[in-house]
């Protein structure tokens, strides 16, 4: 072969996004190119680091490709925190689509030290605690940990004791007791054993309670030494598409985690739209502490939500 | 070269810098810039990761472990809590042939439950007990080898700053690698005791007597025992009983010892300093090796070298036991060589992955079934006649419980369950093993820790004297390692 | 003259990395018991009662982002360790084979290697220092507390500094010692 990308990711290779989304996009690169470029694959951080070091990573060279959290380096990327706010995505397809749109059109500055291939966020956010959660009352005082800024925000907001802890933590954390419960997509419940860990699991009808932003990125210098040939393989294999594809697996993954806990006679209890609206309302502050966070930093946050909303209406519609 | 080869060269490289006298963790970093200079064809990769690696490294939650314990250990030293320990088990002990001794093994396994660390054991204890033997008649070289047998019970009675490592490389459970790590230190406490006294019985000159204390005098030293008893409950107890994590455990720990320093006056400014710059030594001593173990275990990942090789011995077809028994064996010899943090730190990476991928038959599914089925069925009061008749049918025809039954009686034991709790317990069962046979390492000649450490408070005794001495226990230790492989139990039943 | 204030500045850093590390231990126990008491306040016994829900508005709980304050501190408590550790010899070596070598052969194997040492902290500093550079550039900050990660690399930074500084002092007396003859610096252990 001519080229060797090297994928470096925090999750262990039999994990979802690994399985489903990294191997199938590496693999079609590898077939396109009739072999002339290999993906290796390194997951659980096996070229050494921390998570939340992929993005310099990437832009240092230390990896070819990474697939991160945005929200693991805070204040780096605060455009796309529009998509962290609570009840703001209903799809993860449309604002997998409309994150891609928004990318190319406002965020291209944020992220200049790398090559994005692909922007996309996960199913509905939840939470997952060892009580029943219903009302937003219901949250007062319990200890949970937050995925990112924005869900601790949220979770202070809401009047939740918001509790970090790197994600390996979680399940030592529950079972201890040092925790009350988590925020995470059902996706990962299971390589946390979370279903055996809590009872009650919350989710929402309608908008999610919260989402978390994904990037796939290259090294820069990397993608711009590729031939011509070669760059189309990669452009072609990225983009609008991919991104969709990368937000609907990831979201239809979903499904069998909620019947594992099923399965284990937990209790899922869903909160109907109408009952939503109690919780929108509560977690109203978080809209306006963001907006003004973004005026400060140069960014009309009222602009980017309008855009973001108006863009996954066109794509659901 | 491929990097496969850049990878297998790295290591006759590495030890060949070791045995030159570099620092162990300055050999790994330098291997393993230069390895990577290697393996990626120029110097980007390897500087762009220490952007941000030191900083990484050092700041890590689960690591800062090891300076709060650390400290912790000073503070139980300077609140006389070594003493007490000794005094205590001196007096029960001391009348005994080789009492004096056993009293110090048992003081050491005391202090190790408050202390992570095999070289501060030792030294702690060696400053309290040595005077004491020597004062009853015990042979210098005897008296030396006990005291740094005594001290491997440091890492191996929980809290243990080696297990922690391990647990982090493994991404393992600290809390349940402590708790697996009790009965075999209890056991090796209970095979130095066994030692002394086989020695005593071959060298009757080798220990003096005294006559027997009064009872009363002896609960008055077991009295003064407490606060040891107070931190070790809080600290240990606090993890398992789910107030706080392990780092929150260590920090609590270290302040509550502290609290009882200063309460009987064996903290002050003074000594607090003190305390800061042995500790500083030591913490930086094992970052630094933590530190270079990362920059060349990253090097080696890119090699593949890890990866090709459990794939390499699980093709070969070795029986899992042989490949453990090699590996241990392979340990062991080393062990007389290097210290045991930074054998774990070069070796675990390349070792676990084999060990992984083997199948030792730990746990049997339907085994596993049976037990809970048989417990389900004892609580279970409500359950349709002949539901209950299927199931005890199958149990005892000894045959798999299918999914809908196990549902009809709440329970869940499926092949995936079975196999993470054979990962699990691979892992945990491993480390152990591992743990004791560096351990062991730290009392072997030529190069042991332990003897050095003590050896140096008394010149007046020749390094010979210590090595034969230290025989006896190096014999313990193997004969428990060997018990420990034939059952794997005594390692994972508390868990 | 020069070894007494790299002397002084190692143990300056030393006792500066005790008393953090000793703060973060404080910390940590004051957050398990806000922990604790916050649970205890929201227990169904007290939860609604005027005490508690005063003393819940005072803000009873777990210290916010204690975790990354010890991750942060932890950092500079590290380096700070190091110049007192490569002053005194304090890393570990295997010295088995070399010991039958003689002093004159073992002189110079310290002095190449603590030369050796001393580049490789100088290179970490430098790295360290771009490392803080592209922090500050980006603007990334911790997630919960939201203070910027440079300032925790500049802290570390600093004890680097000061680890390659006593490397290099270390290097030069080595070097001294093979070419004097003159013993400069008191071996390892014990100090
Ligand atoms: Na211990
Ligand atoms: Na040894």
């Amino acid at each position: 072969q001519d080229v060797t990308l090297k994928l470096h990711q925090f999750l262990p290779a039999q994990a979802n996004v690994p399985k489903l989304i990294l191997d199938v996009w590496a693999d079609s690169i590898e077939a396109a190119s009739d072999g002339r470029i290999e993906v290796e694959r390194y997951p659980s951080m096996q070229l050494g680091g921390r998570p939340p070091e992929l993005m310099d990573q990437v832009i240092d060279g230390v990896a070819d490709v990474v697939w991160t959290v945005v929200g693991y380096t805070p204040g780096r990327f605060p455009s796309t925190e529009v998509f962290e706010l609570p009840f703001m995505v209903t799809d993860a397809r449309a604002a997998s689509a409309a994150y891609w749109q928004m990318y190319e059109a406002h965020m291209q500055e944020e992220f200049a030290d790398v090559h994005i291939l692909g922007t996309w966020v996960h199913g509905p956010g939840m939470i997952h605690a060892n009580q029943e959660i219903t009302t937003p009352d219901d949250m007062q005082g319990v200890k949970i940990r937050g995925a990112t800024r924005q869900v601790n925000t949220l979770l202070e907001t809401l009047g939740a004791t918001p509790v970090g802890m790197p994600v390996p933590a979680i399940p030592e954390a529950l079972s201890k007791g040092v925790i009350d419960g988590t925020t995470i997509p059902w996706e990962v419940t299971g390589a946390l054993k979370v279903p055996e860990l809590v009872d009650y699991h919350t989710e929402f009808e309608g908008a999610h309670f919260y989402n978390v932003t994904f990037v796939l990125a290259m090294n820069k210098g990397v993608y711009d030494g590729l031939p011509d040939d070669l760059k189309a393989v990669v452009d072609e294999n990225s983009g609008l598409e991919f991104s969709v594809f990368a937000g609907g697996t990831q979201s239809d993954a979903d499904g069998p985690s909620r019947e594992a806990a099923l399965d284990n006679g937990n209790e899922i209890v869903t909160v109907s739209e109408e009952a939503a609206e109690a919780w929108r309302v509560a977690a109203q502050p978080v809209y306006d502490k963001w907006l003004a966070e973004m005026t400060e930093l140069g960014i009309d946050g009222q602009a980017l939500i309008d855009e973001a909303r108006q863009l996954m209406a066109d794509y659901e519609g | 070269m491929s990097d496969l080869e850049i990878g297998l060269y790295s290591f006759p490289a590495l030890l060949i810098m070791i045995f030159l006298r570099v620092p162990i963790g300055l050999a790994m970093f330098v291997t393993g810039l230069v390895g990577l200079y290697l393996v990626t064809g120029g110097n980007t990769v390897a500087l762009s990761r220490l952007k941000n690696e030191t900083y990484s490294t050092f700041s890590s939650y689960s690591l800062s472990i090891v300076p709060m314990f650390l400290l912790m250990g000073h503070f139980a030293t300077l609140g006389g809590m070594s003493s007490a320990l000794f005094r205590a088990a001196e007096g029960f002990l001391g009348h005994r042939r080789g009492g004096v001794a056993m009293a110090s093994i048992g003081a050491c396994a005391g202090f190790g439950a408050i202390c992570g660390s095999s070289l501060a054991t030792a030294a702690t204890m060696g400053r309290v007990a040595l005077p004491e033997l020597k004062r009853y008649g015990y042979e210098g070289g005897f008296s030396q080898a006990t005291l740094a047998a005594g001290g491997t019970l440091g890492i191996l009675i929980p809290p243990s700053v080696v297990l922690v490592i391990y647990a982090i490389l493994t991404e393992q459970n600290i809390a349940k690698l402590f708790l697996a790590a009790f009965v075999p230190g209890l056991l090796a406490a209970l095979g130095y005791v066994l030692a002394i006294s086989i020695y005593v019985r071959l060298n009757p000159d080798a220990a003096g007597t005294r006559p027997a204390i009064p009872m009363g005098e002896r609960l008055k030293r077991l009295g003064a025992v407490w606060p040891v008893l107070l931190v070790f409950v809080s600290v240990v107890g606090g993890i398992y009983g789910g107030i706080f994590t392990p780092t929150e455990a260590a920090a609590v720990g270290a302040l509550g010892t502290a609290l009882i320093a200063l309460a009987n006056g064996g903290l002050t400014g003074k000594t607090l300093i003190e305390s800061f710059m042995v500790t500083a030594k030591s913490t930086a001593m094992i970052f630094f090796i933590v530190l270079g173990a990362a920059i060349y275990n990253g090097f080696l990942a890119l090699t593949q070298v890890p990866q090709e090789m459990s794939t390499w011995v699980v093709s070969q077809g070795y029986a899992p036991i042989t490949v453990l028994l090699v590996i241990l064996l392979f340990y062991l010899v080393f062990g007389c060589l290097m210290d045991s943090l930074s054998m774990i730190l070069l070796t675990v990476p390349i070792f676990f992955p084999v060990i992984s991928a083997l199948d030792f038959g730990l746990v049997d599914l339907i085994t596993m079934q049976h037990e809970a089925a048989r417990a389900a069925l004892a609580s279970v009061t409500d359950l349709a006649p002949d539901v209950r008749a299927e199931i005890e049918a199958l149990i005892a025809a000894g045959a798999e419980i299918p999914r809908e039954l196990q549902r009809a009686i709440d329970i869940r034991v499926t092949e995936g369950v079975v196999n993470r709790i054979a990962a699990e317990q691979t892992a945990i069962w491993f480390g152990i093993l591992v743990l004791i046979v560096v351990e062991v390492g730290l009392i072997t000649p030529p190069v042991g820790m332990n003897l050095f450490v003590i050896n140096a408070m008394d010149k007046a005794t020749p390094m010979l004297q210590t090595y034969k001495s230290v025989l006896y226990f190096v014999g313990s230790d193997i004969v428990r390692v060997g018990i420990l492989v034939a059952f794997p139990a005594i390692t994972l039943f508390l868990l | 003259m020069l070894g007494r204030i790299v002397e002084a500045l190692a143990r300056l850093l030393a006792l500066l990395g005790g008393l953090v590390l000793s703060a973060l231990i404080i910390m940590t126990c004051l957050s398990i018991t806000g922990r604790w008491l916050n649970g205890v306040l929201h227990s169904d016994l007290l939860e609604g009662g005027v005490l508690s829900t005063w003393l819940l508005a005072l803000g009873i709980g777990p210290i916010n982002g204690d975790f990354e304050l010890v991750e942060a501190g932890m950092a500079f408590v590290i380096f700070a360790f190091l110049p007192i550790t490569q002053l005194r010899s304090g890393h570990a070596s295997v010295d088995i084979f070399t010991a039958r070598l003689g002093v004159t052969p073992n002189r110079w194997l310290a002095a190449l290697w603590s030369v050796l040492f001393a580049a490789i902290l100088i290179l970490i500093s430098v790295q360290l220092w771009a490392g803080t550079e592209a922090k500050m550039r980006y603007g990334e900050t911790t997630y919960l507390i939201q203070f910027p990660i440079w300032w925790a690399y500049a802290a570390a930074l600093v004890g680097a500094c000061v680890a390659a500084v006593t490397a290099i002092y270390v290097a030069l007396a080595r070097v001294a010692e093979v070419v004097t003859g003159a013993t400069i610096l008191a071996d390892g252990a014990d100090q």
